[in-house]
């Protein structure tokens, strides 16, 4: 058995030439372990006088912390140096690509129609569909156009039969609405749209509008533009303001363009949107609904107009030319 | 329609710029298109309303500029033709002696002429010529240019015959079987009866509203012309230069309304330009057939009504000034009520409504203030089959699918489905003739124009199959799952079995549990394709594509698709999905590789390992097949994991190995050997 000082003199010495956390660790089961030389010590106590046995003890125990000590402290130098090499070594180049992950991505239009659906039904619209192929009675009689009028200048249609066709407006929803459910109502679509006009830039053959009406007691104009401003506000921001100016749509009465405008898009200027009106009173009596108790409004638009003002799409093709170049822009 | 900014000042004295004026028309309806400076005068451009054909005058947009405008003042011009031009000759017969009218068809509302001899049709005065060009119109000679000039003036389309060419009778009528006519614009006409024509004792001379007849036209030899100013049906004005394939000043006017009580009006201000020009002072008289002068339509009109369609206060005597501004009748028949006649310019206005609209246009629509509807409010957004749809394109989207969107119309396609094409009677082009009955062939292109490498794509569309249109989900994988990596990614190609992943996550997502038998469908591999079916109904097919439609349609054999018809979610409803409680004991694994003729099925091997299981089985999966050295051709070795775990006590090893052992021997009754 060797003596404590000396002992704890050659532990510290080792401590301090270990050149690295195992090493460390050796030297820490050598003279601290269970069977190590410093704990080895308390063996001998048993032949120490009785008096002496406390002091004795005492002493171990203190040159076990102190020993501690100077090797936690040895080990924290040694880790961090040892860390350092680590990281030097695992080094990456952090401007090599990354691992793409798969993932899905919804088309920019129905990006935008999830919103509006989100917006619209949020103000208490119930989403409601129309079919594509339509009949000529909802798309044309029944939202009050004259028969063969100009207003269907504008609305040139594919024919399937004399009475089917493509619905060349969203609007032609009404009046299937108004043959299954009463007043009060709130309803909205988006719909498929046709015009048989030639492809370019400016023009489709096929797009698509979200058409929005309510028939309550007690609605008016103001209700009208409320309800824009606020979905104005939630597609195109806060700073967002409606406006009207007169025009005329069969089935509705007064009728109006709103156009909207917002300081982060074309300057402030203002863009038409689209139709809108209080719904035109021979429409809701055709329906047997009093006109002097319920009055509604109707507002339409285009999906496609958002996404183009919004990023400056150029050519209405590339909706539906389904290019990854184009869908992946819009993730 | 254009006018420039002189001829718009002849009518209407007022402070505004040309700009200004051309924003209050938009403010009123008439949306400015543009103004361009012409031969350094504003020239502006409108678009006329398709129920306002009395927009389409110099006259009428004074008469939205005096209504708008409070600093607008009326010139005498404007007050003349208010009062419809008069002449001293109104109740003199002596032109009847000269022209012969009658009028055979009801299509005629009203035809009137006057006579004017002596003329010299040379150029038109210089300030008629002018205005003219500045709003795109050639000049052509005197009579000409002032019927033109007239008819955008007031908007009374107007025409002028040689009567040296015409003779003294003009009978209006519809057209005979077999009867032609040669246009001005030198284009003859097969005529069918229905057509309204102006015709002279013999045969047409012009088509009525739409264009003269070329060979009763006025030439610089010209010396007595009859000058017509009528007015026709407007239906029938708009069949007849359909049918013929004409687009007209005059058809364009009569299509949308002109004002039947105008016409003596236009041929008065002709002869008053006429003589200002040196010509002659007409025949006296005006040979004026009018058969049935439409009645004045009154309108009640209550401010309450006003105030609560535009949802603002509007004063009643502001409604009544705004309304009387506009040409309407005003009476008042009560505090805030009145009775109003309609101008006969003014078809469009039929009942309350449109009056509201009248006012609410000319107090000006920035002053209704913006409100959120009142009453009663549904649970707004998407409920039921819709919900469920976007549920399902959602699951698809997670699933690393890029969602496509392509058109409804097309042409025919290698991967069409089975069911009746519904046709378009007039398309534009063959490419479009057809509505889609299957999305995949959209897909396919979709494929295509991005070079069919490594895809995920899905659609959901509506498809149309005889007379049933549903809505419908397609889907088209090919390629690598992964883009390529330097450290290397998931480069397995799409296959049978990564669209069953696909679909059963799908599915699984809107809580729909799905069958799969073998396909029939003759666009999918027989052999790696499998329907699916819901609640015992078949709602669709996937699997690889037919190696003959890969052929045909230039999609790479290897590309995987499927189609489903969602008209099910219309009646689904999602299973209930109570929880499940799971065991917080830990699990033990047990692995088994099992050699199997390749005709057992996974599936009899996954029911019998869950039945031998037991209670103590959690799951199971299959982590490999192997076939190749070492095992027989024919056979191949699958191996399973299966993980035991009991509820609220530990398992021992015992427990672990005797399940798995009755695992074994029930796969073994399948024909299974250990390896």
């Amino acid at each position: 058995m060797g003596d404590l000082a000396t002992i704890e003199a050659e532990a510290v010495q080792a401590v301090d030439l270990a050149s690295d956390t195992a090493a460390l660790r050796e030297l820490e089961i050598k003279y601290l372990g269970k069977n190590g030389l410093v704990t080895g010590l308390m063996k001998g106590i048993g032949a120490l006088p009785p008096e002496e046995r406390p002091a004795f003890g005492a002493k171990v125990n203190e040159a076990k912390a102190r020993l501690q000590t100077h090797i936690d402290d040895k080990a924290t130098t040694l880790k961090s140096a040892e860390r350092l090499v680590q990281f030097r070594e695992e080094a990456v180049d952090i401007t090599l690509p990354g691992r793409p992950p798969r993932i899905g991505q919804e088309h920019i239009l129905n990006q935008t129609v999830r919103k509006i659906k989100r917006v619209l039904g949020s103000l208490g619209f119930v989403y409601a569909e129309g079919p594509e192929l339509e009949q000529f009675k909802y798309n044309f009689d029944e939202l009050n156009y004259p028969p063969d009028h100009p207003a269907m200048d504008a609305q040139d249609t594919f024919y399937v039969t004399d009475d089917l066709i493509l619905r060349t407006q969203g609007t032609a929803l009404q009046g299937r609405i108004y043959e299954t459910v009463k007043p009060p109502l709130r309803y909205f679509t988006v719909a498929r749209t046709f015009r048989n006009e030639a492809v370019d830039r400016t023009h489709g053959h096929t797009f698509h509008q979200v058409d929005c009406f309510m028939v309550d007691e007690g609605i008016s104009m103001a209700h009208l533009k409320g309800t824009l401003g606020a979905f104005a506000s939630a597609m195109f921001g806060d700073e967002a303001k409606v406006r009207f100016r007169p025009d005329f749509f069969p089935f509705v009465e007064p009728g109006v363009d709103y156009a909207v405008s917002t300081p982060k898009l074309f300057g402030g200027r203002w863009v038409e949107l689209g139709g809108a009106g209080m719904i035109h009173p021979n429409i809701l009596e055709r329906h047997g609904i009093d006109t002097e108790r319920f009055t509604g409004f109707a507002f339409g638009l285009g999906v496609e107009r958002i996404p183009m003002m919004a990023h400056g799409v150029d050519d209405l093709r590339h909706f539906m030319d389904n290019d990854l170049r184009f869908l992946e822009q819009f993730p | 329609m254009k006018f420039t900014e002189s001829m718009l000042r002849d009518w209407v004295e007022t402070k505004l710029t040309a700009q200004e004026i051309g924003d209050l028309l938009t403010m009123t309806g008439f949306e400015l298109e543009e103004i361009t400076e012409v031969e350094g005068e504003p020239v502006l451009d409108v678009n006329i309303m398709s129920n306002r054909g009395d927009g389409a005058s110099v006259m009428g947009m004074a008469r939205e500029v005096l209504a708008k405008d409070p600093s607008a003042q009326p010139t005498d011009l404007y007050r003349r033709a208010a009062e419809r031009f008069p002449m001293a000759d109104a109740a003199d017969t002596s032109v009847w002696s000269r022209a012969h009218v009658t009028i055979e068809s009801p299509l005629c509302n009203r035809f009137a002429c006057r006579v004017f001899d002596g003329v010299v049709n040379g150029p038109s005065p210089d300030w008629v010529q002018e205005r003219l060009r500045k709003i795109g119109q050639r000049p052509v000679s005197l009579l000409v240019d002032l019927t033109n000039y007239v008819m955008f003036e007031t908007g009374q389309p107007l025409h002028a015959y040689d009567m040296a060419k015409l003779g003294d009778t003009i009978v209006v009528r519809e057209a005979r079987e077999g009867e032609t006519l040669v246009t001005l614009d030198e284009k003859e006409h097969n005529l069918s009866p229905g057509q309204l024509m102006i015709c002279d004792a013999t045969r047409p001379v012009g088509v009525a509203g739409v264009m003269g007849g070329l060979d009763t036209e006025v030439d610089s030899l010209t010396t007595t012309c009859l000058l017509e100013s009528a007015n026709f049906n407007n239906s029938s004005v708009r069949k007849t230069r359909k049918d013929l394939g004409f687009f007209t000043e005059a058809s364009f006017r009569f299509e949308r309304h002109v004002d039947p009580d105008g016409v003596v009006a236009a041929l008065n201000r002709f002869a008053e330009l006429l003589v200002a020009a040196g010509g002659p002072a007409p025949v006296a008289g005006v040979a004026d057939v009018y058969p049935r002068p439409p009645q004045a339509n009154t309108v009640r009109l209550r401010i309450d009504r006003v105030d609560k369609i535009l949802g603002l206060t509007v004063e009643p005597s502001a409604a009544a000034s705004y309304l009387a501004k506009l040409g309407f009748g005003v009476e008042q028949t009560g505090p805030r009520e009145f009775l109003v006649t309609t101008p006969s310019w003014r078809i469009d206005i039929e009942r309350e409504d449109d009056l509201v609209e009248e006012v609410g246009r000319v107090h000006g629509y920035e002053l209704i203030p913006e409100a959120l509807p009142i009453g009663s409010t549904p649970l707004g957004g998407t409920h039921g089959a819709d919900f469920a749809i976007d549920k399902l394109a959602e699951a698809l989207v997670r699933c690393g699918l890029t969602e496509v969107v392509n058109h409804s119309l097309r042409d025919e396609h290698s991967l069409d489905g089975t069911g009746d094409r519904v046709k378009v009677r007039n398309p534009h082009s063959p490419e479009i003739a057809l509505l889609r009955n299957s999305l995949l062939p959209g897909l396919v292109e979709t494929s295509a124009r991005n070079n069919h490498a490594d895809l995920r794509f899905f659609e959901v569309g509506r498809v149309f199959n005889g007379d049933r249109e549903s809505t419908s989900l397609g889907v088209l994988m090919v390629g690598a799952a992964e883009k390529p990596h330097w450290q290397g990614t998931d480069q397995r190609q799409a296959d049978f079995f990564a669209m069953k992943g696909i679909v059963e996550a799908a599915f699984a997502h809107i809580g729909a549990s799905i069958q799969l038998a073998q396909a029939d469908d003759k666009r999918l591999h027989p052999s790696r394709s499998a329907s699916v079916t819901v609640n015992g109904q078949i709602v669709g097919v996937f699997g690889q594509v037919h190696p003959d439609a890969a052929e045909a349609s230039g999609l790479p054999p290897s590309a995987v698709l499927a189609e489903f018809d969602l008209g099910f979610l219309e009646e689904f409803k999602p299973a209930d999905r109570p929880l499940k409680t799971f065991s917080r004991n830990p699990a033990m694994r047990r692995d088994i590789s099992m050699v199997f003729d390749k005709s057992v099925s996974y599936a009899a091997m996954s029911q019998a390992i869950g039945q031998a299981g037991g209670p103590l089985l959690e799951k199971h999966w299959l982590f490999d097949v192997y076939a190749g050295k070492g095992i027989e051709p024919g056979f191949h070795s699958l191996s399973f994991a299966l993980q035991f775990r009991k509820v609220g006590a530990n398992l021992t090893d015992e427990e672990g190995n005797q399940a798995r052992d009755s695992v074994v021997a029930a796969l073994a009754s399948l024909g299974g050997t250990a390896r």
